[in-house]
């Protein structure tokens, strides 16, 4: 990870290319008076108060600016944050970073944030300093049911994959499907992908059938490198729906598969598996189609 | 379109939620109280200041309603004195955050010394702040204990045009439109104001700085009283401009001094679910249509 001075750099430049001159000028004063004060009050005051200088607008980042984000930290990806958290985030790294009152602000600030203040929070999880110690504040966090922390956590953040134990993973993951979040936006999910997580996803899938409900297409990623006879039996089943988007997710999986089974399966469905294979559907184009649809 | 300017959301079901906004309620603010009995530890208040910036504002939302929120010591806990210091060094932490309106609701119960010195630190308290104050005012000897909330509010050169005097009935009105405060009216069906008694005072008042609310907490109370009031008041011929300034405009123009509450945040209300945003839905409707959620903006439970 790159210094803080140069995180903090980044982030000061896109506030500055995107807020108006008195926001910019008012978090330059705040971030030099957080550094410097003795008491926390001025950081906590500035902190809620952004709110009042900043929107909650999405960057729309540049490529460039995104490629600096990801050289900054591995994995850093602010491209769906907004210019409000970009200065809480910023006023964050201005924090002096001594460990235990660092630690005192920090919880404090978790225990009385707004829900934008959390959604800031947690998202700044991969710049903030002693992220081992944050593991057990980043699995409480999930625990939220407001889609927007749940999100500042496990969409586009590289903080899960990197710390969470399997399980936790696994909950997180779950957790997704069933808030039907966008599974493509979790970072390095098919990396992480195990055959304990496999079975619940399949077992879900089971739950909502019996209930005479849809499964969420993006939940057969999760088995293919562990395909078996059972998950060959599910996504037969899928390949059998009516609607478009889930029959591509089964094709998708079977035919990331390495089985016979499998490829046996796919045929008969020749225009598809061509769209597979020239990068037509992917997990990323089906999680969009569903989120849309869902909308 | 209404606003419910006085509302306990945390005591309230989701049926309340849809029926509130089927009834045209866009926006609503929950002034921090008491919770039907005493706390007892300081964390509880932390607990529930943060509800009311988080998850109850979360939740409303889900509904397609608009949550804002006034953070405060309540004058009944205020008797509890040590308590009451440690929630006095809580609320500056939550008095600057996004969507909190004003200080309140604070004011007399019983009239004691302890309510006195904590109401009068508040006043102070939203003086720093630059928020409105909503007052409460007393069950008990009412009358005497708003003319004593307006009193101590002027001794602390409180701007009267700043404050909401709530709980009003027939017999304290008029000193409080008099001396240039707000006044607003609780619709209780069996305690507080009725709808037609209401009807009777914008009749006589007229709709300067009158403001109709449900008060609807964890007793016998009514989420939709200010809908409600509003058709009584139409039915009985009083014109629409009043309607809508004492069951909208006239809280979104006194709680907007706090510049926390503006009606934008309900006509071009973006979707909670970022995804719709990105994906280039437009959310804007025409005129002055405010955004229609939708069940898949609910989250499972």
């Amino acid at each position: 990870m790159a210094s803080d001075i140069e995180i903090k750099s980044f982030l000061r430049k896109i506030i500055e290319n995107r807020a108006e001159e008195k926001s910019s000028s008012w978090l330059g004063q705040k971030a030099e008076q957080t550094e410097s004060s003795s008491s926390n009050s001025t950081f906590f005051l500035a902190f809620s108060q952004a709110s009042r200088f900043f929107k909650k607008e999405n960057l729309e980042l540049s490529t460039e600016e995104k490629d600096q984000a990801r050289n900054l930290a591995p994995g850093f990806d602010p491209s769906h944050w907004d210019l409000l958290q970009t200065a809480r985030t910023c006023l964050l790294l201005h924090f002096p970073q001594e460990k235990e009152k660092w630690f005192t602000a920090i919880n404090q600030l978790f225990e009385t944030g707004d829900m934008y203040e959390q959604q800031a929070l947690y998202a700044a999880l991969p710049v903030m300093p002693f992220q081992e110690e944050l593991l057990s504040r980043a699995i409480d966090g999930c625990r939220t049911n407001m889609t927007l922390i749940f999100d500042a956590i496990a969409l586009n953040n590289p903080f899960p994959a990197k710390y969470f134990p399997e399980a936790n993973w696994n909950q997180l993951v779950l957790k997704s499907i069933f808030m039907q979040r966008p599974l493509y936006r979790i970072q390095r999910l098919d990396e992480r992908r195990n055959p304990a997580l496999a079975d619940i996803a399949s077992d879900f899938a089971h739950e909502r059938w019996a209930a005479g409900r849809d499964v969420m297409p993006e939940l057969w990623r999760l088995v293919v490198p562990f395909i078996n006879e059972k998950f060959v039996a599910d996504l037969k089943k899928v390949l059998a729906s009516n609607a478009q988007l889930e029959v591509e997710a089964g094709l998708l999986a079977l035919y990331g598969c390495e089985s016979e089974v499998a490829k046996q399966l796919l045929q008969g469905h020749n225009e598809e598996v061509m769209a597979i294979e020239y990068g037509e559907i992917t997990w990323e184009k089906i999680g969009r189609d569903f989120q849309e649809k869902k909308a | 379109m209404y606003i419910d300017p006085h509302i306990h959301l945390v005591s309230r079901t989701t049926d309340d939620y849809e029926a509130m906004r089927k009834a045209g309620i866009v926006a609503t603010i929950e002034p921090a109280f008491w919770l039907g009995q005493p706390r007892t530890e300081v964390g509880s208040f932390k607990d529930y200041f943060s509800t009311l910036v988080g998850w109850e504002r979360f939740r409303a939302s889900q509904f397609g309603i608009v949550h804002y929120c006034t953070m405060g010591l309540n004058s009944k806990e205020a008797n509890n004195v040590p308590l009451a210091e440690q929630v006095m060094e809580l609320l500056p932490l939550f008095a600057g955050k996004e969507g909190v309106v004003a200080i309140g609701e604070i004011g007399y119960d019983d009239q004691t010394e302890a309510e006195d010195r904590f109401y009068r630190l508040q006043l102070e308290l939203a003086k720093e702040v630059n928020l409105p104050v909503l007052i409460h005012t007393p069950h008990r000897d009412k009358k005497k204990g708003t003319t004593r909330s307006m009193d101590v509010a002027e001794e602390h050169q409180v701007d009267p045009g700043w404050v909401v005097v709530d709980h009003n009935n027939e017999e304290t009105v008029k000193e409080v439109l008099d001396r240039g405060f707000w006044a607003a009216f609780t619709i209780y069906p069996h305690t507080k104001m009725g709808s037609e008694r209401m009807v009777e005072i914008v009749k006589q008042y007229g709709p300067e700085r009158i403001i109709v609310n449900s008060a609807a907490d964890w007793g016998i109370s009514d989420p939709l009283a200010v809908p409600k009031t509003a058709h009584l008041m139409r039915k009985m011929g009083i014109p629409e401009e009043h309607v809508r300034l004492t069951t909208y405009q006239n809280a979104l123009t006194v709680f907007g001094l706090s510049g926390q509450m503006d009606e934008n945040d309900w006509l071009k209300a973006p979707s909670i679910d970022q995804t719709k945003k990105l994906g280039g839905n437009s959310v804007l409707r025409g005129g002055q249509v405010p955004r229609v959620e939708g069940p898949a903006d609910r989250v499972e439970n």
